[in-house]
């Protein structure tokens, strides 16, 4: 095993054993929603979907800025780790949308009355998920590394571009999609027991965020090496 | 608590099941390619 194979493999490891700690996290999130947090008067129970649905649309948004910002630094540096990066990112963002765009029409359905609507929070966020699918294709169409990472990294910037979109679009257009309660400039607008869930449950997505990428950037590292290996 | 409180646990349980899946899902997809990688 070379010294390099050695340590993707340890980040592999690092990277298991962070998830490892987001699961249990996660675990935890759903105790305290379901014991320790109060019912919410109009909306009942489906209101504590919100506990899993925002956080994991923080996790998502941030995975896709991620991926924008490592796909400048990557037409500007040229290093294939950060490509690697981008790549893992991307996958995990799209685990995470996958979370936000089921949970969220299962919150719809009871409060809106509709699964889904084309309001504009809703199709920019579709829109998003979409692109990041297309990414994936992508990186799969192009065998030869170096043009994969700067076709992809031009998609991941445009991906990225799209994000504050999502985030303002409730402020831009008449929507009915309920507005930020936590990522504004005012205070919270929800009873601290509440806020309390989310900040804990925006703690373990973020964890389990970097338990993910960091597993997925350390696959690709021991592939890439065995790749490297092979060639020489 | 009030009475006419909305009865719609059956959709929020679906969602907390549905999050389990994919996070579990993926996180078992991680484990076995890195288990791969390990072997190969």
């Amino acid at each position: 095993m070379t010294p390099t194979l050695a340590a993707a493999r340890t980040t592999v490891q690092r990277g298991l054993w962070l998830t490892g700690l987001g699961l249990l996290g996660l675990a935890a999130v759903y105790v305290l929603a379901q014991g320790f947090t109060p019912l919410e008067v109009r909306q009942g129970a489906a209101q504590k979907i919100f506990y899993i649905h925002a956080p994991a649309a923080w996790a998502a948004l941030m995975a896709f800025v991620l991926v924008g910002l490592s796909s400048i630094i990557y037409l500007w540096l040229k290093d294939p780790r950060v490509d690697l990066f981008a790549e893992a990112s991307a996958e995990v963002g799209l685990v995470f949308s996958l979370v936000m765009l089921t949970t969220g029409p299962l919150w719809g359905k009871p409060i809106w009355g509709t699964w889904w609507t084309w309001d504009a929070r809703l199709t920019f966020t579709l829109f998003l998920f979409f692109l990041f699918v297309g990414y994936r294709a992508l990186r799969g169409a192009i065998a030869e590394p170096a043009e994969r990472a700067r076709f992809s990294a031009v998609v991941g910037i445009l991906g990225m571009l799209l994000v504050p979109f999502v985030h303002i679009s409730v402020y831009l257009f008449r929507t009915l999609h309920p507005q930020p309660v936590l990522l504004k400039p005012s205070a919270p607008s929800m009873p601290p027991e509440m806020v309390r869930t989310l900040l804990v449950s925006m703690v373990v997505f973020t964890v389990l965020y970097l338990g993910f990428v960091t597993t997925r950037y350390g696959l690709g590292l021991v592939a890439q090496t065995k790749e490297a290996a092979r060639a020489d | 608590m009030p009475t006419d409180l909305p009865q719609n646990a059956g959709y929020m349980i679906a969602a907390y099941l549905v999050t389990a899946v994919i996070i579990l899902g993926y996180s078992v997809s991680l484990l076995v390619r890195a288990r791969r990688a390990r072997t190969d």
